[in-house]
């Protein structure tokens, strides 16, 4: 068992995917590396891996320089988004198959094989071919070979983005609860964000250009986004953001946006009046915008609706507020018609600041 | 207004049509083997008739034993076949080994230009390297008329077959699966055994099953290189004669022995070529 | 513009033992103008049924009307039905105009008649700006819009969209049912649409038509379908985070009738409004499912309590997991929760909430 150190890691073709990244992973931690799609999280899995070879900087397990180390050697598992199962092989010698390449005997490979398929709920499918089972299982049987490698590393490649919602939940309880996979240091790439705040211990949002915008623990970085980006990249409906101006008023401060008058939280002040940069970008997280009478204490404004949706368990409205638009949530099992007139409130110390230019968090 | 007939009529239309298309069809395509087959089965006088009967008067069964009267026409059958067996397990481990190398690597084997290249030996026509092959081979140590010599020269031209087709197959065999291998644990070359090889399997076996055909049937250079010590029996084919005379029904009783072979083989191979390489699909 | 409307419709694939039967007695009106969704787990009938209504397949038995006119026996190009489709089957070397406009094109309308609609459309779906761009290089949203804006130029009498969004990121998807939405608001047009994806189906669709095992489970709203599925399926199937089902014996005591699970310490109340369907049904056993957003974290005194297994932390909420004997709950909670796997947790649940099926045929009791 060790952990996973990433040194000033680099990697490109025509453009770089992978620039100057360092991220450590300590054994028994669940990182999740969460970000848009084609932003260059599957390639840096796959130069842990060593599937890739980096154009610079070092990859270390425990101590063990393993940068130039082929993969097989690597004592690294991981799974493919495409789950790459075997097809010639049945799913108990697809889970065999790194046992086997390290000449374990039979009767242990069987062993060990049949701990892991009746952990995952795959043991009655030992004879089936990958063509024969469904995604689930397969998702199942892909991760069946990696535990059953008890590797120093664990990759996982967006393991269980392409299933049903039901299976998707089902999967993620058990991550939540697989020993194997909490005993090592672990690496979960996803583009879900509701994954990675789940399964986390902590999370690394990965942005354009193949930089760690911000590393941390869910709850840190869903409440104190380092970026907007960040803050955009969390959370569903995405977070309102609206380019404001920080105005004095009086002995207080408020923000303009439109012809929407917020006022600033006590507990903001103080570090916004200092700045020089009178022009802002607020976010406001729709769940934190709601109808008055469900927000009994909050700051009030009146929106028209454009769009009502009752979703699963919450209801979008969006609404127009002094010109601007915004998105607010509601209890899914009301009701709003288009053009109708909403009163809504917003906690002030809700919101959010961010420079208009380079999109960081201004409270932080 | 629309036109009321149902769907299914009008399918059955064209169905006759197609049917009608598809026996005229098999007609065109099964006579001949049909003609062979009786021809085969002829007496020598009723081959010469100038009206040709379409089922032998006398079933001549005794052809088929008369093209052995001579002894070696049935070591041209087995040297046919050591030539062809030998030619094609050649060009499938180096076809299978050069389109790995094409298709996991195009930069370091030279590039997709390169295996263009190679498969163009198949464009020309092969009489234009006839006389060349030949003084080139008649200067090595053992000359033209030796097994080595037909085996060689026919790799001229299934390799570059081979080497395109396995290319292709292990292209659409996806990467993935050996990278898996390699995190598994398995080195390179034993991925590649284990993981690999198996996907393309049933194109391994269509390529050798057109190889050795090609080995089998070849004539051409056979008859120009070989035929003292080493002969195959497309060389002795023509020798069924009588004076001036062709002696057709032993000419194709031959033939259809030779056909023998490549029949059974396909038979028994068929399953595994139709399989394709459906089981190339990973993702559900 | 039309009704469409199924009534008894089959179908079979194959003949015989051997036949498979994909789609069994359904019988579904689509008003003018309705957004209806279909959907159902993959494999439950709802493709071969949206293939019907476009005439890609053939009817095995049963009738389709579109208004008064039976379509069973037209081809797809007599129907004007518009279909788009999961891929979004773009040609690359055209531009977005004259990607929406070669469905006028391929019929002979006038140059300037098909530009004044491309652009007409281009206006609705929000895609002006990239009429002159071409496919590769737009974003999968854009495409997307782009191959809905193809199918909706002609104006269809119906609309299908089959699985649309199921390849968009969860960022896009929420845009586009947004657009959806508006889309259908403006055009008022009669669309089905085809999905897996409850959170898309219940999203945009005026009436869902929820579709298992060949068969039609239940037509609703969003509502109908929380509060009042027909059936365990269908209370399974929708809702997200799924539905706890828990099995129960009934026991009256002291003129009051109460569930008691059989594998764990709980209890369920049974308003007395309720108790007459329970008598009607008769027997004891009874299955009670109970959706995580209907338990409520409280301090004490509470009927349902167990330890906590894990709780999930997403953003805007957290999912608790709690064991009580053999059971395992989920249930909803605020973010703000900070309780961790091992401590007790109590939850208070209005009778209102609990959903009472029958064992056997898993049927709504009451």
């Amino acid at each position: 068992m060790a952990r996973l150190a990433i040194e000033g890691l680099c990697k490109g073709w025509d453009f770089p995917v992978i620039d100057d990244l360092s991220l450590t992973v300590e054994e028994g931690e669940f990182l999740v590396i969460v970000g848009p799609s084609g932003i260059g999280k599957t390639t840096l899995l796959r130069l842990v891996a060593g599937l890739e070879t980096p154009d610079g900087g070092r990859i270390l397990v425990g101590d063990r320089d393993v940068t130039r180390v082929p993969p097989y050697r690597r004592d690294v598992a991981m799974t493919f988004e495409s789950y790459a199962l075997y097809p010639h092989m049945t799913v108990a010698r697809n889970i065999a198959s790194p046992l086997k390449a390290r000449g374990l005997p039979e009767d242990e490979i069987r062993r060990r094989v049949g701990e892991v398929t009746r952990l995952l709920r795959i043991d009655m499918l030992l004879e089936r071919k990958p063509g024969e089972i469904s995604g689930g299982q397969k998702q199942r049987t892909a991760l069946g070979r990696t535990l059953v490698a008890d590797p120093q590393v664990f990759l996982l490649d967006e393991p269980i983005s392409h299933l049903d919602a039901r299976i998707r939940h089902e999967l993620r309880s058990q991550f939540h609860t697989l020993e194997d996979l909490r005993r090592v240091a672990t690496v979960y790439v996803t583009h879900d964000y509701a994954e990675a705040l789940s399964l986390g211990d902590r999370i690394a949002v990965m942005g354009n250009g193949g930089h760690l915008v911000q590393v941390g623990n869910p709850r840190n970085l869903f409440e104190q986004p380092a970026t907007l980006f960040v803050a955009e990249h969390l959370g569903q409906p995405t977070i309102n953001a609206i380019g404001a101006e920080l105005v004095d008023v009086d002995d207080r401060l408020e923000v303009h946006a439109g012809s929407l008058r917020l006022p600033v939280s006590p507990a903001h002040r103080a570090a916004l009046t200092k700045m020089q940069q009178r022009q802002v970008t607020i976010g406001l997280r729709p769940q934190h915008l709601r109808p008055a009478d469900e927000l009994p204490q909050g700051m009030e404004l009146e929106g028209r609706i454009d769009i009502f949706e009752a979703l699963g368990s919450t209801g979008v409205m969006i609404v127009d507020a002094g010109g601007v638009r915004l998105t607010a949530l509601t209890r899914p099992e009301r009701s709003f018609d288009h053009g109708e007139v909403v009163t809504l409130a917003l906690n002030p110390a809700a919101l959010y600041f961010f420079s208009p230019v380079d999109g960081r968090n201004l409270l932080l | 207004m629309v036109d009321q007939t149902r769907p299914e009529d009008r399918w059955r239309h064209v169905r006759v049509l197609f049917l009608a298309f598809l026996g005229l069809w098999l007609l065109f395509t099964l006579f001949p083997l049909y003609f062979m087959i009786i021809t085969a089965l002829k007496t020598t006088a009723e081959t010469n008739l100038t009206v040709p009967t379409f089922w032998p008067e006398i079933m001549a069964f005794g052809n088929f034993a008369a093209v052995f009267a001579e002894a070696t026409n049935f070591d041209a059958l087995v040297d046919s076949f050591v030539i062809a067996t030998i030619n094609t397990l050649l060009s499938l481990f180096l076809g299978t080994l050069a389109g790995y190398a094409f298709a996991r690597f195009p930069r370091q084997a030279g590039g997709e230009n390169l295996a263009f290249w190679i498969l163009s030996n198949r464009m020309f026509p092969p009489v234009a390297i006839l006389v060349p092959m030949f003084f080139l081979f008649d200067s090595t140590p053992w000359g033209t008329d030796s097994i080595w010599s037909l085996v060689i020269l026919y790799l001229v031209f299934n390799l570059p077959l081979a080497t395109w087709l396995m290319m292709v197959f292990f292209r659409d065999a996806p990467r993935e699966l050996e990278e898996a291998a390699y995190l598994d644990g398995w080195t390179p070359l034993r991925a590649f055994m284990r993981i690999t090889l198996p996907l393309v399997l049933p194109g391994m076996i269509s390529v050798a099953m057109l190889c050795w055909i090609f080995a089998w049937n070849e004539y051409l250079f056979a008859n120009l290189f070989v035929g003292t010590d080493v002969r195959t029996y497309t060389i002795v084919i023509p020798t069924f004669t009588h004076g001036s005379q062709t002696l057709w029904n032993l000419q194709m009783a031959f033939s259809l022995i030779a056909m023998i072979p490549p029949v059974t083989l396909f038979i028994l191979l068929r399953r595994y070529m139709v399989r394709g390489l459906s089981l190339g699909v990973v993702k559900g | 513009m039309s009704n469409v409307t199924l009534s008894k419709v089959n179908k079979i694939y194959g003949t015989g033992r051997m036949g498979v039967h994909a789609v069994r007695d359904l019988d579904l009106a689509v008003p003018n103008g309705e957004f209806m969704a279909l959907l159902g787990p993959s494999g439950c009938g709802k493709t071969s049924t949206l293939r019907m209504i476009v005439g890609l397949e053939p009817i095995t038995s049963g009738d389709i009307h579109f208004d008064e006119v039976r379509v069973n026996d037209l081809e797809p190009r007599e129907r004007n039905v518009a279909m788009a489709f999961e891929t979004y089957a773009l040609y690359p070397n055209f531009t977005v105009e004259e990607n929406l406009a070669f469905p006028l094109e391929v019929r002979g309308v006038p140059p300037a008649d098909r530009r004044r609609r491309a652009r007409e459309l281009a206006e609705l779906l929000r895609i002006t700006e990239i009429l002159s761009a071409k496919p590769p290089v737009l974003s999968g949203g854009q495409q997307q819009r782009v191959s809905l804006g193809r199918a909706l130029i002609r104006e269809p009498a119906v609309f299908i969209l089959d699985e649309v969004m199921s390849h968009l990121d969860a960022h896009l998807k929420f845009q586009m049912l947004f657009d959806l939405k508006r889309l259908h608001q403006e055009l008022r047009r009669t669309m089905i649409y085809v999905t897996h994806d409850q959170v898309e189906a219940l999203a945009l669709a005026d009436r869902v038509a929820v579709m298992s095992n060949a068969e039609l489970q239940q037509v609703g709203d969003r509502n109908a379908l929380y509060n009042r599925p027909a059936n365990m399926f269908v209370a399974d199937f929708i809702g997200e985070p799924p539905t706890t089902f828990i099995p129960v014996e009934r026991c009256d005591h002291a003129g009051s009738t109460r569930l008691h699970a059989t594998g764990a310490d709980l209890v369920f109340d049974v308003a007395a409004e309720r108790v007459p369907g329970l008598d009607a049904h008769g027997g004891r056993k009874f299955m009670v499912g109970i959706r995580p957003q209907n338990l409520h974290l409280c301090d004490d005194g509470a009927t349902i309590g167990g330890k906590i297994v894990i709780n999930e932390y997403l953003g805007e909420r957290s999912i608790l997991s709690i064991v009580t004997g053999d059971v395992t709950l989920q249930a909803l909670a605020p973010p703000e929760t900070r309780m961790t796997p091992g401590e007790h947790a109590c939850f208070s649940l209005d009778p209102r909430d609990v959903m009472i099926f029958d064992t056997e045929t898993g049927a709504l009791v009451t």
